[in-house]
């Protein structure tokens, strides 16, 4: 990943920040909100190679720590998403290239969706943050993960067009 | 060539966890640059909700009015015919014209209690990815609005200012699981702890082990030092259920609030509390039981006519 398509890979996450804390987190879900950031960057992170996934966690994670309303401490979005980055690059190898399986790779970002606000959840406990009820942390995550699941598909050609867009010459050779 | 891009993805890996590492560490202790960087970001996000809070309230209740279609029909032919008879009503009640809104309400209730208050539009809502239960507000510094003010509703606590911008203010709503308030039992006087939960219930500790707890006993808020974070006597809740349990020193007890911190669209910041708060003039009446009063005349029987 050139520094480059770190930059505009970091102004397009950007974007879908400000449209995620500005206009998705007023929208009342059935059973609870979705996150279009995280479904963005995963599905990203996704398109990556091993290099490129840590990169992007940790850059998507940096500004997912710049939100207003999050409580917990500046860095632990990067923590997490640097971790997941990883994670998706390695199962992801095995897997193959997703843009060539969309059933894969929808099911892949809303697992990820799902195993990442559990993470998050994990290391607020270890951090002793108070997370508040079991039962509505639950909800929470199934329900972004039933609403990455859907919204996810609808994305998929968008992503590849936009990671196609921010490639280099010498990256697409 | 792979094995050397598996070392340096590694190393890649190893460096940015340190980098999270150190950044976390450095919020830990309080460095300003990590609690700076969401103020800007707040700044920033401010006007753009604000401008799209306008465009986007109709398409934020999208998915729960397709959820409540299938109810809406039946619903609606009962509410034509309740309609009809308050129609009536509203001829021979001269009362149903004051009925108020929900700005009039908080205001109202801000009058009562002697608070000078800044009303507010919500113009955000936290995101389901934080965790955290907050609202964006239209009012800022330069409404007079500071860190730790306490926010009502039209029917009492909403929550506390919990950080601010010159244009906006971000307010930790009372179900977050990290808020936590004093308050006073009305009827009485216990002093407990009530604390947050994420959703719509919250749990009251007495701090006395002694003190009563009753369910429908109306809870109202302690107060604090300076009035901040939060002013005294604005009702809270009330109390829902009582857990009777050994394993506890204190009595515990289920809370349900007065506001419905899922329907915010205006609040009101308290500037100022006057004459020491409003003691217990907030407590929220019952309604009153109609009476019925019968009067009998006599009619007059024909033999006394005669």
């Amino acid at each position: 990943m050139s520094w480059s398509r770190a930059g505009f890979s970091a102004l397009i996450l950007f974007f879908f920040f400000v449209v995620q804390e500005s206009a998705i987190s007023k929208i009342d879900f059935p059973i609870s909100g979705f996150s279009l950031y995280l479904c963005v960057l995963l599905g990203l992170m996704a398109l990556e190679d091993r290099f490129g996934a840590i990169a992007m966690g940790f850059i998507g994670g940096l500004i997912l720590d710049l939100s207003p309303s999050s409580d917990s401490p500046f860095g632990k979005w990067a923590l997490i998403l640097t971790l997941v980055g990883y994670l998706f690059s390695r199962n992801r190898e095995s897997i193959g290239d997703f843009t060539e399986r969309p059933i894969a790779f929808v099911l892949f970002v809303s697992a990820g969706a799902t195993a990442t606000l559990l993470i998050f959840l994990i290391f607020g406990v270890i951090l002793g943050e108070n997370n508040g009820a079991v039962i509505t942390n639950l909800q929470t995550v199934v329900g972004n993960g039933i609403w990455t699941l859907l919204f996810s598909s609808v994305l998929l050609p968008g992503l590849v067009a936009l990671r196609n867009y921010t490639l280099t010459t010498r990256e697409r050779l | 060539m792979a094995a050397g891009g598996n070392n340096r993805s590694r190393l890649l890996l190893v460096i940015l966890l340190v980098t999270s590492l150190f950044l976390i560490t450095l919020d830990l202790r309080g460095v300003s640059i990590t609690k700076n960087s969401r103020s800007a970001t707040q700044s920033l996000l401010a006007p753009i909700q604000r401008g799209v809070s306008d465009f986007f309230s109709p398409v934020g209740n999208f998915f729960s009015d397709v959820k409540n279609f299938g109810k809406t029909k039946a619903e609606l032919k009962d509410l034509k015919s309740e309609n009809a008879k308050l129609r009536e009503k509203v001829i021979f009640n001269q009362d149903t014209n004051g009925q108020l809104n929900k700005l009039k309400g908080v205001l109202d209730l801000a009058g009562r209690g002697g608070y000078k208050v800044v009303s507010a539009r919500v113009i955000g809502k936290g995101s389901s990815s934080t965790f955290s239960q907050i609202i964006t507000i239209d009012a800022g510094t330069n409404d007079g609005v500071k860190k730790d003010m306490t926010v009502m509703g039209e029917l009492g606590l909403v929550g506390v200012v919990k950080s601010t911008t010159p244009t906006s203010a971000i307010v930790l709503l009372m179900n977050d699981p990290t808020f936590r308030i004093g308050v006073r039992i009305a009827r009485s006087q216990s002093v407990g702890v009530l604390m947050g939960e994420g959703d719509n219930t919250y749990t009251l500790q007495l701090l006395d082990p002694s003190g009563s707890i009753e369910v429908n006993d109306v809870l109202l808020s302690l107060g604090s030092d300076n009035n901040r974070p939060f002013v005294p006597g604005l009702p809270v809740g009330y109390v829902k259920s009582v857990k009777n349990t050994s394993a506890t020193l204190t009595q515990e007890a289920s809370v349900r609030s007065y506001s419905n911190l899922g329907s915010l669209g205006v609040v009101s910041v308290i500037i100022r509390v006057s004459n020491g708060g409003p003691k217990d003039a907030l407590i929220p009446q019952p309604m009153p039981t109609p009476t019925t009063t019968i009067y009998v005349t006599q009619s007059p029987t024909p033999e006394a006519t005669n």
